[in-house]
This record gives structure tokens, C-alpha cells and sequence, in this order.
């Protein structure tokens, strides 16, 4: 299941936890300052390491939107498929970019001393357990309805009012 | 739409898409000022060296938890200039609603029309339409000489009779309401777009 089309996606505690532990296992394993899995439209999903400075969200979509924006070069350039990886070296940091499937886009930023080998290894293998507990999201789908009841309704629109002073 | 179970949030995207200096980008200013930073992320703008939308403006509003869930709202906008299509292509992938903002001056009126039917091919594009996916129109600039009535810009827009506000973005008129009413048409409209 796709979200190109306006329809929903939805993660269960049980995957968080199973993406959570793949997480964990990356950072270990390459010594990464900071890992962020995030959904193809930029909403971050989950992180490893310091956020301290950073904006989670504004890094999540400008990360999203570059890999779409490098999927259609890879369109255009008679490519079936989006580039499977992105990385951007810096003078202190690199980052590396990885599609995970069709909906997911895992973030690796590290310390250019940490070898692109190293990186690209232990990424290849997060993804591969990656896409195994993510394809069971579409069982999910169901539930959206439940959730967004007439209460839910009501007490959105007067949270809005509140917040935005209207 | 997105929703991450575990953590109780659900993640929502409304696009404001139109013409080139319509106010898309001053929309999101004025937002972004007027939320308590703790409700929003950093207001970001990839602009080319006019100060135009390149690529996005973005920004991110979340709510308290409502029955126990966290709303998030991802706002961008497009580049309205004609050659940046395969940008808000991208920007509308996964939309759930849109704002469409018209600029009022009498001889945009092409530019609205020309935006509009881009937004229609685009949206068809990824299997959705017009018809179907929660928009509103602002009428933005209203307090320039030069303007069409709003009448006479309902009837060349507005031709499926969706909700409409009359903006001064530049002066934050109705832009906190135009946001509103998106968010509830988007909200109300759920039932509608998972049964899709």
C-alpha cells in the first residue's frame, strides 16, 4: 500500500517496536550519530541518537522530499525504479539515504571518520528486516475509521480554536 | 495520511497550491508567527535567489492530544511558476487536503484558471481529483484596487461550490481561518477517503 493516493497508512505498536530494535542494531553497528526512519512524505517516525539542535520534522521532509525529487531524475533517466540510496559527504558529517520499499526513508548521518563501507553494509541489512516487518502494514487499514469518530470531530474543531486564538 | 499507532499520532498533509505570487508562501508566514513555538516546527523555505519558491515552504503545526491522540499537520506549499511542475507533483503526493490560493487581482484570472486545471492533471495524476479530495479556495489580496468580485471568481473557480474565505494574507486576514476550515474538511472527510 502506497500513500501517493491519499489514502492512510498505518503502523502498529508491534512493528514501532520491531523498527525500534532494527534502529538500535544499525547504530551499534556503525557508531551512526543519528538514524531517523521517517515515512516517504516526511513524517518522522522514529530516531536514534541526539535531536538536541535539530528540528526533527523540517529534517524529515527535506530528507523525504530530496529522495522524491531524485526519484524523478531517476524516472527520467529511463530508471524503473528510484535510486536505491542517497549519500551527501560533508566536511564533518556525511549522510546516507535510503528508500525502504516504496513508503519509508531511513536517514544515516555520521562522522566522516566512520567508513562508507561500514554504512552501507549494515544499512543493506536494517532494510532488509525493515521492509520483512513493514509488510504487514496494509493489515492495519481498518481501524482509521474508528479512531476518527464525532467526538473526535468536535473536539478537534475546539482544540483548533484554541490553539490558533479564533 | 499517516498514523503511527504506537504513538498515538496522526500525521496529516495539506498542500496550498495556485498561481506565482498568489500568497501561498505568505499564508504559511503568517501561520508561523502567529503559533506558540511549542505547537510548531521551524518554518522552512527552499527559495531561488528572487526570494521565490523553488522547491517548498514547509512547516508542521501539532495539536494536544485529543482522545488520546496527537494530530500533526504538515503544511507546504508549491512553486506557483508554470516551469516548477514536476516540483509540485511531488509536494502533492499524499496530499489530504488543499488550499487553493487565487489571486484577486482582475487580470490574474488566467493564471488562477491555468493553476487550478494544473492542479486537476496533477491530482488525476495519483489517482485523485477535484471531486474527491478535501480543498478550499482563498480569495487572497482582497484589498487591491483592481479586483473581480467574488461572485464573478465563484463562477469561474469555484465550480464544484467547495468552502471559500476572502484573505489580506500580507495582513493575516482570514489566513488562520482558511487553515481552520481546510483541517475540518479534511477531518470531516476521512470517513469518505478511506472508503475510497
Amino acid at each position: 500500500m502506497d500513500t501517493n493516493n491519499g489514502k492512510q497508512l498505518i503502523l502498529s505498536e508491534d512493528i514501532y517496536n520491531g523498527i525500534s530494535k532494527v534502529l538500535e542494531e544499525l547504530a551499534a553497528n556503525t557508531r551512526a550519530e543519528l538514524i531517523i526512519f521517517c515515512e516517504s512524505n516526511g513524517y518522522p517516525i522514529l530516531h536514534k541518537g541526539s535531536v538536541d539542535n535539530l528540528d526533527l520534522p523540517i529534517i524529515s521532509s527535506l530528507a523525504a522530499n530530496n529522495f522524491s525529487a531524485t526519484a524523478k531524475i531517476a524516472a527520467m533517466l529511463g530508471e524503473k525504479d528510484a535510486f536505491k540510496f542517497l549519500f551527501h559527504e560533508g566536511e564533518h558529517t556525511n549522510m546516507y539515504l535510503s528508500n525502504v520499499g516504496f513508503n519509508f526513508v531511513l536517514l544515516v548521518i555520521f562522522d566522516v571518520e566512520v567508513a562508507l563501507g561500514i554504512i552501507r553494509i549494515y544499512t543493506k541489512k536494517a532494510i532488509d528486516a525493515l521492509t520483512k516487518l513493514l509488510s504487514s502494514v496494509k493489515e492495519e487499514e481498518k481501524k482509521t475509521k474508528e479512531l476518527f469518530d464525532l467526538e473526535f470531530k468536535t473536539l478537534l474543531s475546539e482544540e483548533l480554536s484554541r490553539s490558533l486564538k479564533i | 495520511m499517516f498514523i503511527n499507532s504506537a504513538l498515538q499520532e496522526i500525521n496529516l498533509k495539506v498542500v496550498y497550491y495556485g498561481p506565482g505570487l498568489s500568497g501561498k508562501t505568505t499564508n504559511l508566514e503568517y501561520i508561523y508567527t502567529r503559533l506558540e513555538p511549542s505547537m510548531r516546527s521551524e518554518l522552512v523555505s527552499l527559495k531561488t535567489r528572487e526570494e521565490r519558491t523553488l522547491y517548498f515552504d514547509f512547516m508542521q503545526l501539532e495539536l494536544g492530544r485529543i482522545k488520546g491522540l496527537k494530530p500533526r499537520f504538515n503544511l507546504y506549499t508549491v512553486p506557483g511558476q508554470v516551469y516548477y511542475n514536476f516540483s509540485r507533483k511531488i509536494i502533492l503526493r499524499g496530499a489530504d487536503g488543499i488550499v487553493f490560493v487565487a489571486d484577486s487581482q482582475r487580470d490574474c484570472m488566467g493564471d488562477n484558471l491555468d493553476s487550478l486545471l494544473d492542479l486537476e492533471k496533477n491530482l488525476i495524476e495519483t489517482s485523485m481529483s477535484l471531486q474527491n479530495i478535501p480543498w478550499v479556495i482563498q480569495y487572497n489580496k482582497r484589498d487591491l484596487p483592481d479586483i473581480e468580485s467574488i461572485d464573478t471568481m465563484q463562477s469561474k473557480l469555484n465550480f464544484f461550490g467547495v468552502p471559500h474565505t476572502q484573505a489580506v494574507a500580507s495582513r493575516g486576514v482570514e489566513v488562520v481561518s482558511t487553515l481552520k476550515m481546510i483541517i475540518s474538511e479534511v477531518v470531516y472527510k476521512i470517513d469518505t477517503l478511506v472508503e475510497q
